[in-house]
């Protein structure tokens, strides 16, 4: 059981939606003590052991001793969690008067199947040494198991975080994150990028009950993370308990179905492991739209009428293998990622153009492997590998001729045109992607340690059109490298102070083709290779004014890279931008978080921070309002000004109600914009100087209330009534200040109300759920002129063993 | 249960939150409507260029513009994209291009706001709309990625598309492709000149003659192609100014084959040429030798003013010296087609163009122009009879894509 030395991190820190840093800091003067030592039943020192006190989030890990101590504790009841590794989990009521020390010895008994989450590859290397100053917000997801949410709508009650839709189920998102628009907020699946991954691995094809819990990261990103996030990161931890089995269906409005089951064995003496998910989705996403219906070239009237081509199917099954706690590795795994998806196309970047016939699919086989080791050769010298290969094929296929749709669905024949709807296409996109990261880090004592990280990207693409085989942009390889290499420092000069100095150091090689000398004589396409070779820095640091009120702030110089669909395109409605450079930016948040209890039932926590952000290059999505095509491309010069807030608060267990804010003035701070056409060719004066940078949403908010009732009419079992309400005020297609308002392309303000009403039987086993989204059915707009679904409802039936 | 000292430890998370909302309530600016008022005759679209290299167009109704500054703050129409003004009768129309394939009409409401009136789509961008008659336009859908020409009639009150007529291409030339340069409607004609680019690379491989294609009106049936190898091809690149049409419904051709205005070569002098009203041929015996009244220069823009008489925009650059697809640099002429005759207007620099139809208003013996001049763009007003221009107001935009009055 010693292997186990240093192993096993508390979970039990992210118990509500702020991550709450672990204790040990100096008593205070009315504060209550509790202190003890943890074994296992035959008597030996257990260390490592998670020991928290439930109601009031305060834990810490019993030391190489088996000791624990946690102090500055408030008078009242609590109730003391012991979890560890292969041992039942003991709860244990204690009542604390005002400075009373208690002493706690506790035995853990042995439970062969049983475990408390793990921590994954890469993370648990690297936590101790790294995670405390950056600004990381962690969900845990636990109480939305039976939800019929999936990762973006968890993600959307972050402050700070705006999930912006497209449409329906399997429709494109992107994020905001304090001002970084889209693609700035990094990915990870368990550690790894999943930048890459397919379109069938999407936020919104990931059930909330395969998910352990999400961490977002804002501002700085964790050199262990490795990479070239600029705004932040998020990480979807996946459910890694040991032995388990998670099955659910889902059934809603739009002939929406999403079947998800969950599951791992793992043998308690070899360390064998056998992880597995498989999950379908489905919808005919035939929500109702307010649209223009045209006849001919005429607008006739204005309907709602239902989409009629926009379904959308997925399916992925992930299986892993391999050994987990054993002297060679702590976890040594292989996995294998099948996933599929096809879709059909409704509309280009606005509702002004419909489609009938344009489709699209993927299919992605993604090989994992994954090595972590805790104290390798060395006592505090952790270890971690992860590696991904994905190879996707995907096909975008527009190839009826001569046939325009209007949105009833009608479609009007041209004789003798073969025009496609958008541009005749038939293509195949060959990409093979792969990702590996590799995580070092050496504790020199209890306050200094250094950490390195490496990781490489590697995206090669080959594109074939079968209606226009002579294409010469698909004559060219296209192929982008990405290196990144990470060296911090990590200084605790007292255990209520923590700072990480860091350094990173960017590559990034892209290959292509690009058009050159447009329209000239010499017009011509040809390769286009672009390297860049940037340093980046920083600092972060965290204090904890009172035991419980954290003080963060951060500085960082960093890059950004550019993605392979921001560079190559998606082959339909993203255009290509070879010449998109790196984003850089300075970026300095200052945060604070709270939490208090204000007599044994009330709980808060509160957060807030502050931005400010100058960016150059900003890596942006040029929208235009009638074109189906959209396209990235670079702003010279931004300054991003933000504040946000959240409040959260626990009445018992009965009732929680939360919510946050978020306001990000984003102005343009360009001199000058450059003219690229042939006439007037050059620098000229930018007339939006300091006007609110357009199409990204800057005031916005969410809020929550529930109530949990347990045990009524049976035995064992949980009500829950759940409602979420959105907000986001109404913000400009275009620069802010020029034009009358009347006359502005608005992306209007929006309310959302979600109401949830959950029932679980048997301690969790079976669970039912009720949701109704967009009860008023409100029009919603997450991006300009694409309309969200209206009211649904969807019923979920989960089963757990 | 709240003790005073539990009251301090709310007070800093809670003044962050205070303030977040404090910044946000201030934000907002007064919501004034500022669509223009019965002063403002004058309509600018104002053209300005984002940092992410698009352009967003603003109609603003402006009183004087002479004197000043004319911004867009506030006020006026907001078009994103790409967008060719023409004004026809009391309606200016947007024309939507590039990517953008819609039309609006703005006017003028009663009590002196601007408004927009209709919206009509196409599968591509139209090329053009021209005038019938007081109710009817013509417009043109000329695509390089279609194989058919399609006239829209649009009613003009209204603007709906009324009926639709399409032609192959192939009519006109089996060659890759014609692309549009300028439309006039005379009598029971309509007639259409092009010239031919290539779609991918936008060379100009076929210089030698001047064509134009004859079809009925109103009928919009396909005649022929008439052709003249006394100069080049009619209009250039974006310029919509191959044909114009007189009080009498003399049509007149201009051909400026020079690099300035897209063409990759020239083989043939530029000038004009004259269909005679009633005619649907070439007039034999019209000739304006353009190139050997201003000394081997050509003329990339004319607008047609009255009494024979048109402004053009010369280039200042012989074609040998001209930059390709540049539209400059010009001086402002009146040119009067009957006696052929060029006037160069004075005090108005020489200045650069930008590519694109025209954006001048005729207003009397007036025509108001946008010149870019050292790093501004100032408004002119030129005196047509005396040939002098006066300098205006300076205009708060990278470009003027439209100069009208309602």
């Amino acid at each position: 059981m010693t292997q186990h030395t240093n192993f096993i991190k508390a979970l039990l820190l992210i118990l509500t939606f702020i991550s709450l840093p672990k204790t040990g800091w100096a008593q205070g003067q009315d504060k209550a003590t509790v202190f003890g030592k943890v074994s296992s039943a035959t008597g030996e020192v257990l260390i490592g052991v998670s020991v928290a006190l439930k109601d009031a989030n305060i834990g810490t890990t019993t030391d190489e001793k088996g000791q624990f101590r946690i102090s500055g504790i408030s008078a009242g009841n609590y109730v003391l969690t012991l979890s560890y590794i292969g041992f039942e989990t003991q709860e244990q009521p204690i009542q604390l008067g005002e400075s009373q020390n208690l002493e706690l010895n506790l035995r853990l008994i042995n439970k062969a199947f049983v475990m408390n989450s793990v921590e994954i590859v890469g993370k648990t290397a690297t936590k101790e040494i790294n995670e405390q100053p950056y600004a990381v917000t962690a969900i845990s997801v636990k109480e939305l198991q039976n939800s019929s949410s999936d990762a973006k709508e968890v993600l959307n009650r972050v402050s700070g975080v705006k999930v912006l839709e497209e449409g329906g189920l399997g429709s494109n998102l992107s994020f905001t994150l304090n001002g970084f628009s889209g693609d700035q907020v990094k990915f990870f699946l368990d550690g790894i990028p999943m930048d890459n991954f397919s379109s069938s691995l999407s936020l919104s094809d990931i059930p909330v009950n395969t998910i352990d819990r999400l961490e977002v990261y804002k501002g700085v990103v964790p050199v262990w993370l490795g990479t070239d996030a600029l705004g932040g990161a998020v990480n979807i931890i996946t459910n890694k308990k040991n032995n388990f089995l998670d099955a659910s269906y889902s059934v809603g409005s739009f002939n929406t179905h999403r079947l998800s089951i969950n599951g791992a064995y793992t043998n308690p003496t070899s360390g064998f492991t056998l992880r597995g998910t498989a999950n379908y989705n489905y919808s005919d996403n035939n929500y109702k739209v307010w649209v223009p219906i045209k006849k001919g070239n005429n607008v006739i009237d204005s309907a709602e009428v239902k989409r009629f081509h926009d379904r959308y199917r997925s399916g992925t099954l992930k299986l892993e293998t391999g050994w987990v706690d054993q002297k060679f590795a702590d976890n040594f795994l292989f996995g294998i990622i099948a996933t599929g998806n096809d879709k059909q196309v409704q509309t280009g970047a606005t509702m002004s153009s419909v489609y009938g016939g344009i489709t699209r699919n993927s299919q992605s086989i993604v090989p994992t492997l994954k090595y972590s080791k805790e104290n390798l050769f060395l006592k505090g010298l952790n270890v971690s590998f992860s590696s991904a290969f994905n190879r996707t094929k995907s096909e975008v296929i527009d190839t009826l001729r001569g046939v325009q749709y209007n949105w009833l669905g009608e479609a009007t024949y041209t004789p003798g045109s073969t025009d496609g709807e958008l541009n005749r296409t038939f293509t195949t996109l060959t990409d093979n992607d792969f990702n590996s990261q590799f995580n070092t880090s050496y504790a020199f004592g209890p306050k200094v340690s250094l950490a390195f990280n490496y990781a490489l990207s590697y995206f090669a693409r080959e594109s074939f059109d079968t209606e226009n085989p002579d294409r010469i942009e698909n004559k060219f390889p296209k192929s982008l490298t990405k290196q990144l290499a990470g060296l911090a420092f990590k200084f605790d000069p007292t255990e209520k102070w923590s700072t990480t100095v860091f350094g990173k150091f960017y590559y990034l090689n892209a290959k292509t083709s690009k058009q050159y000398d447009f329209a000239q004589d010499n017009q011509r396409i040809d390769a286009f290779e672009s390297q860049k070779e940037n340093i980046g820095y920083g600092i972060a640091s965290t204090y904890f004014l009172l035991p419980k009120l954290q003080l963060k702030a951060s500085y960082e110089h960093t890059y950004r890279m550019p993605w392979a669909t921001e560079i190559f395109g998606d082959g339909l409605f993203t255009t290509p931008n070879p010449d998109l450079g790196p984003e850089q930016s300075n970026n300095v948040n200052a945060g604070a978080a709270y939490g208090f209890n204000l007599g044994p039932d009330h709980q808060f926590n509160l957060e807030s921070s502050f931005i400010y952000r100058a960016a150059n290059d900003l890596i942006y999505q040029v929208v235009k309002v009638a074109s189906p095509e959209t396209y990235y491309d670079n702003l010279s010069k931004t300054r991003t000004v933000g504040i946000e807030g959240g409040l959260r608060y626990r009445w018992r267990e009965t009732f929680n109600m939360g919510g946050s804010m978020t306001f990000q003035d984003i102005t343009d701070q360009a001199d000058f914009v450059f003219n690229e056409s042939y006439t007037n060719t050059g620098y000229q004066k930018n007339f939006q100087k300091d006007f609110r940078v357009p199409n990204i949403p800057y005031l916005f908010g969410n809020a929550n209330a529930g109530l949990t009732f347990k045990n009524v009419l049976t035995e064992k079992s949980v009500w829950g009534i759940n409602y979420y309400f959105n907000f986001v005020e109404q913000y400009f297609l275009s620069w802010a200040e020029l034009g009358s308002r009347d006359f502005k392309k608005v992306i209007p303000r929006q309310y959302s109300h979600n109401l949830e009403l959950s029932y679980s039987l048997k301690q969790g086993k079976y669970n039912i759920t009720a949701e109704c989204r967009n009860l008023t059915d409100a029009l919603l707009y997450d991006k300009y002129y694409l309309q969200k679904p209206g009211r649904a409802f969807y019923l979920k039936l989960r089963y757990v063993l | 249960m709240f003790s005073i000292t539990q009251v301090k430890k709310l007070a800093l998370p809670m003044l962050s939150l205070g303030a977040a909302l404090t910044f946000t309530s201030c934000s907002e600016d007064d919501d004034t409507k500022n669509a223009g008022t019965q002063g403002d005759q004058f309509v600018m679209s104002l053209a300005i260029q984002g940092s992410n290299n698009t352009f967003t167009y603003y109609t603003v109704p402006f009183a004087d513009v002479m004197t000043g500054s004319l911004s867009a703050q506030g006020k006026g129409i907001e078009q994103p994209g790409y967008f060719d003004f023409t004004q026809i009768g009391n309606t200016i129309y947007s024309i939507g291009g590039l990517d953008d394939v819609n039309v609006v009409g703005i006017t003028k409401t009663a009590t002196g706001e601007l408004q927009q009136l209709g919206n009509i789509s196409f599968a591509n961008s139209l090329s053009d709309i021209i005038q019938a008659d007081a109710n009817t336009l013509v417009a043109v859908e000329m695509s390089s990625n279609s194989n058919m020409v399609k006239f829209h009639t649009i009613n003009a009150n209204t603007v709906t598309v009324t009926s639709t007529k399409q032609h192959p291409v192939s009519n006109l030339t089996n060659l890759s492709a014609p692309s549009y340069s300028g439309m006039r409607i005379s009598g029971n004609q309509l007639f259409l000149s092009y010239y031919i680019s290539d779609p991918t690379t936008f060379a100009t491989p076929h210089t030698n003659e001047a064509q134009v294609a004859v079809y009925s009106y109103p009928a919009l049936e396909f005649q022929k192609v008439i052709s003249d190898t006394r100069t080049g091809p009619a209009g250039g690149f974006n310029t919509k100014t191959g044909l114009i049409k007189d009080e009498q419904g003399n049509i007149y051709a201009l051909s400026n084959s020079n690099p300035a205005n897209g063409y990759s070569q020239t083989t043939k002098k530029g000038g004009i040429l004259r269909i005679a009203s009633g005619q649907t041929t070439f007039d034999q015996n019209y000739f304006f030798d353009v190139e050997a009244v201003t000394g081997g220069k050509n003329i990339s823009h004319l607008k047609y003013l009255g009494n024979g008489k048109a402004l053009a925009e010369i280039n200042a650059e012989a074609n040998a010296n001209q930059a390709r697809w540049s539209d400059g640099p010009l001086k402002t002429a009146i040119v009067d087609l009957n006696a052929k005759i060029v006037t160069y207007i004075n005090g108005l620099p020489q200045h650069a163009g930008n590519g694109r139809r025209l954006a001048a208003l005729q207003d009397g013996n007036a025509v108001y122009m946008a010149i870019p001049e050292g790093n501004g763009i100032y408004v002119y007003k030129i005196d047509t009879q005396n040939h002098t221009a006066t300098k205006g107001a300076e205009v708060q935009a990278n470009f003027v894509a439209g100069f009208s009055k309602l």
